[in-house]
């Protein structure tokens, strides 16, 4: 249980996503102006990247390893999650229509998302079971909303600062970013080997 | 996106408390019914500033998953401003609060990966087989899903779910200047 709860720290902190992985810049970049947007954001990818690793795993353990299809793995994780994401799409419309319009903008978005793609490899290195997996797949992605929302809330503080001009904008959130990147490294002094 | 009625409007200039704000086009008026297309933020060509960020590929293109039908896909209906004098092709500023942005999510995304986790977590501990465990975690899902359903439906009575109009877009006003 411990190791359990390790790991679900490490996947989220120590070895974030993107401050430590370098993975989903573009919607860390471009969907943190605000923090409801990133908020919404952090949710769905969260879904998917759960909803689409546990798929993941079954496919590479039942079909890719079973018949040793192993050099198809990436193109065959790429269809499962644009799949993943078009399924959470119809399930949302389905379920609600007013949900559907107010949080379908994330959807297409994440479909791009190299963060989502990188866990389900991850945890083919890490030769996981499934709950083991899902809860991998889990944690990474509660660190790459952490991270989207805390970023975001820095911008909205950014954008009323005083900031000088030839830093405004994308340079000034750049700097930022790699602050909050060392402060992150912080997080591995609770590392496991 | 089907016709729901989703909106009940604010009085004119008023603003929503915190309240998240998006372009939306009039293309249809029916009576006390006003039919809107939102704008796409994104990189997409449909919004006024297209000309400038240098995206307009596919504006026009028809057909599944394309923009032009993605945008249709997501036509939402407002009752009631009529009597504001609205035109098609008028571009309206409409905006929902932060919280039930936030309750949204939760609802369509946080319950049912909350059931499915939770179901996976009881299944393995009890059996503790993969495959078991797979189809415990698909009727977690299952059960989640009916959950959201359900708070989505106990927002939506509540009028939490509905885009509000709060004003007139002025010329030039874009995505990127709300």
């Amino acid at each position: 249980m411990k190791e359990f709860a390790l790991m679900m720290i490490g996947a989220a902190l120590v070895n974030n996503v993107i401050l430590a992985r370098f993975l989903g810049l573009c919607s860390f970049m471009g969907v943190t102006t605000r923090v409801d947007t990133a908020a919404g954001m952090g949710f769905a990818t969260t879904f998917v990247i759960t909803v689409s690793s546990m798929a993941d795993w079954a496919v590479q353990t039942y079909l890719l390893e079973a018949y040793g299809l192993g050099f198809l793995r990436t193109v065959t994780f790429i269809l499962v999650i644009a799949s993943a994401v078009q399924f959470t799409e119809m399930t949302i419309k389905k379920v609600s229509p007013s949900l559907f319009q107010m949080l379908g903008i994330y959807l297409p978005l994440i479909t791009t998302n190299c963060a989502v793609l990188g866990v389900a490899l991850l945890l083919v290195e890490g030769k996981m079971g499934f709950l083991e997996a899902t809860m991998f797949a889990f944690a990474s992605s509660v660190g790459y909303s952490l991270v989207m929302v805390i970023f975001a809330g820095l911008r909205e503080r950014l954008a009323l600062a005083h900031v000088p001009r030839l830093f405004a904008g994308p340079p000034i959130a750049f700097v930022v970013a790699g602050m909050l990147a060392m402060a992150f490294m912080g997080f591995s002094g609770i590392a496991t080997s | 996106m089907s016709g729901d009625s989703l909106s009940t409007p604010l009085a004119a200039g008023a603003t929503l408390p915190r309240s998240v704000e998006g372009i939306a086009r009039v293309v249809r008026i029916s009576g006390q019914q006003v039919w809107l297309e939102p704008e796409q933020t994104t990189s997409c060509g449909h919004c006024a500033s297209s000309a400038s960020c240098g995206v307009k590929a596919n504006e026009d293109a028809a057909g599944i998953g394309s923009l032009a039908s993605r945008l249709q896909a997501r036509r939402f209906v407002l009752d009631g401003p009529s009597s504001l004098g609205l035109v098609e092709g008028e571009r309206l500023v409409v905006g929902v609060s932060e919280k039930a942005l936030l309750k949204a999510s939760i609802t369509a995304y946080g319950l049912p990966l909350f059931f499915a986790l939770v179901t996976a977590s009881v299944v393995q501990s009890l059996y503790g087989e993969d495959a078991k465990t797979i189809l415990g975690m698909l009727a977690g899902l299952a059960i989640g899903l009916l959950a959201a359903r359900l708070g989505a439906r106990r927002l939506a009575a509540r009028g939490e779910l509905a885009p509000r109009f709060l004003r007139r877009a002025m010329p030039g006003e874009t995505c990127g200047t709300t």
